[in-house]
């Protein structure tokens, strides 16, 4: 996966339009990144990449870029 | 490792029953937004729940629920060995709600009573102790109670919980029996008690008697460990269940879990490849009721019975503790199924 897909990926997750997304875009800014979307995010990674994230580093992800982050330290996108 | 194998039990009759008032999510909340009310019960899944009134606690419901069992089973009360009563939600710090249980079904003093103080694993739990005592001795008859009244802790300003707990009560007969060729229960027990602050009421027991933060008396959860626990344990306890008891997974007629959340019980089901179909879901109707919302889905679940055979139900308690377990039985067809409304306590 490159980060054009993954983006896209997450996109599909929140119900966004990819256009505008950006690794640097804050979780501030994105209104179904809340305390019922990070159960979304965590339930996705763990479907389709088998990634079980843990709630400290959960809360430590403050943008799109740490989430892609994530996928990269597991293989996942390169 | 906590399995057991054990002959010679049988399911008589099991009653569910919960409170009469209705609460629906979508009309009645007033403490959030619309938008975010319908965003909660989109993903918990809870449409509406029956919340007790403060008359109507877990001794009430089971003992409605008991009294409805021994009823339909001509079961004297007296000839009942032993009572089992499973809640988080007791009547009274003291006594044991067993003993009003006792005391309200009219029961034997021969009859052993006792409380078994586990929550959403309670019911696996309370069966396999059951079973023990009716495989191991004298004992013929036993009953176990099963109820919660969570919403009595969930603080209506923490969106976590508030939306998600339904209260409920239970009772299940069981009897020893004899028939060559039943299958045995299976049970596969465990615990991890270094999740013990995910699932919590902090105040009003001996550590922290009148806290200071009045919210301490609420119930708090946290969700992205509890989620993180479920997936991770539920699916090799399922695959644990089955591998023990050498079963095909075919050869389940119905995965009865503990109804959590409607979009962590999908998520598990996909994860465990576990067909919809044979994943009975009442969280809908009547929210997360604990431990008790698995004999609750077996008698409101809609399950499909053949009158030639007994349904093969694997039963998935999970939760505060952490503690989680499961129970392979069978539910004969002539086994009575029962559901009831309590106005008041």
């Amino acid at each position: 996966m490159n980060q054009e897909e993954a983006l896209k990926w997450f996109a599909e997750l929140f119900g966004l339009p990819v256009a505008g997304l950006s690794p640097d875009t804050p979780r501030t800014g994105i209104s179904n990144w809340d305390s019922l979307g990070v159960l979304t995010l965590m339930a996705a990674l763990d479907e389709s990449f088998n990634i079980v994230v843990n709630d400290a580093d959960m809360r430590a992800m403050q943008k799109v870029g740490d989430v892609l982050n994530l996928l990269r330290q597991h293989g996942k996108l390169t | 490792m906590a399995f057991s194998q054990l002959h010679g039990c049988s399911i008589r009759a099991i009653c569910s029953s919960v409170p009469a008032r209705i609460f629906d999510n979508l009309t009645e909340t007033t403490e959030f937004d619309p938008t975010e009310v319908d965003k909660v019960v989109k993903m918990a899944g809870v449409r509406t729940r029956h919340v007790a009134s403060e008359g109507i606690c877990s001794s009430d419901l089971c003992i409605a629920a008991a009294k409805r069992v021994l009823s339909q089973l001509q079961w004297p009360a007296e000839s009942v060995d032993a009572l089992i009563f499973v809640t988080q939600s007791p009547d009274y710090f003291l006594p044991s709600t067993s003993s009003l249980a006792h005391r309200g079904l009219g029961m034997s003093d021969q009859c052993a009573a006792f409380d078994v103080g586990l929550g959403c694993s309670g019911y696996p739990y309370a069966l396999w102790l059951a079973s023990m005592m009716l495989s191991s001795g004298g004992l013929k008859r036993v009953l176990v109670l099963h109820g919660e009244t969570p919403t009595r802790f969930a603080d209506k300003s923490d969106r976590a919980v508030a939306l998600l707990f339904g209260d409920a009560g239970s009772a299940t007969a069981l009897e020893k029996t004899a028939i060559p060729g039943a299958m045995p229960w299976s049970f596969n027990l465990h615990t991890d008690g270094t999740g013990w602050r995910d699932l919590i009421v902090e105040g009003g027991g001996f550590r922290d008697r009148t806290p200071t933060d009045a919210s301490k008396l609420f119930v708090a959860m946290n969700g992205a460990n509890i989620f993180n626990f479920t997936i991770k344990r539920i699916p090799a306890l399922v695959e644990e269940a089955l591998t023990c008891s050498a079963t095909a997974p075919e050869a389940i007629d119905y995965f009865i879990l503990h109804q959590s959340n409607l979009f962590i019980m999908k998520h598990l089901a996909k994860k465990m490849k576990i067909s919809e179909s044979k994943l009975p879901v009442t969280i809908q109707r009547f929210g997360s009721t604990g431990g008790p919302s698995v004999p609750l889905t077996i008698t409101q679940g809609n399950l499909t019975r053949p009158a030639d055979r007994a349904l093969k139900l694997l039963l998935v308690g999970y939760g505060v503790g952490l503690s989680w377990g499961s129970a392979l039985i069978d539910l004969p067809p002539e086994a009575i199924l029962d559901h009831i409304v309590i106005d008041q306590a």
